[in-house]
């Protein structure tokens, strides 16, 4: 049973806009490692300082791999293309 | 005319008690989410007092890539930390839409399109020919989207 202090809260969302683009690897790194790791700012602050350096190393590891995965797509992209005829498609790919 | 007000609604806090909302995954309800127009569009009054996904109206954002009735959330069966029970959602993304939103409605499509959360955006946020993400805070007993304390 709920006891006399008890509540539904809801708590806020961040918002993440682009223009003319999609997200690139850091922005998705970003997102990632924000819902894997969060770091109170009440927290002592040798642990906190702690913390966000852990949480910045994760977030390269992510950048790394991200930018790999998505390299990867756009070489099986280029390739599709260029088997199908579409050269031009794929060479626009390429200067991504 | 305001944004929305971020709030709980009232209504869906009754019918947590009809046992109306499951939020586990696998085997419990869709929740989408759906987007308001920019500030100057919304109507007012939409906050706790918001009951049902129907409500939105011409209050909904609309623009090239964005359908109405927004998008299924991936929910994150609810857990507990301490005394407080929580669930969450995957983030989400509007891929290659242009358009202003202030804010946004979680509605449960499984029973009715009721309404279970009015989120606020701080200010009119907008994409153009790009992505218009939606970061869920971290799950946990001090952040999460939804907490029961």
């Amino acid at each position: 049973m709920f006891g006399s202090e008890s509540g539904v809260e809801v708590n806020s969302v961040k918002i993440l806009t682009t223009n003319g683009r999609g997200l690139t690897p850091e922005e998705v790194a970003t997102l990632c490692v924000d819902r894997i790791i969060s770091v109170s700012d009440t927290a002592p602050e040798p642990m906190r300082q702690q913390a966000l350096a852990y949480k910045e190393n994760i977030r390269q590891v992510l950048i790394h791999y991200m930018a790999m995965a998505a390299a990867g797509e756009r070489t099986t992209l280029i390739n599709k293309l260029a088997e199908s005829g579409y050269e031009q498609a794929a060479n626009i790919l390429k200067e991504i | 005319m305001p944004a929305p007000t971020q709030a709980m609604c009232t209504s869906f806090k009754v019918e947590l008690m009809q046992a109306l909302h499951n939020f586990n995954n696998p085997a419990g309800n869709t929740f989408n989410l759906a987007l308001f127009a920019d500030a100057a569009t919304t109507a007012a009054g939409f906050g706790a007092a918001t009951t049902n996904f129907s409500e939105m109206g011409g209050s909904e954002a609309s623009g090239t890539g964005y359908t109405s009735g927004g998008a299924a959330l991936t929910s994150v069966s609810p857990t507990s930390s301490g005394t407080t029970a929580f669930t969450d959602f995957a983030d989400l993304t509007f891929s290659t839409v242009t358009l202003t939103s202030s804010g946004a409605l979680i509605y449960n499509v499984t029973n009715g399109n009721r309404a279970v959360a009015v989120l606020n955006f701080g200010g009119d946020r907008s994409a153009t020919a790009g992505d218009f993400v939606i970061q869920f805070p971290t799950a946990d007993a001090s952040n999460a989207i939804i907490r029961l304390t």
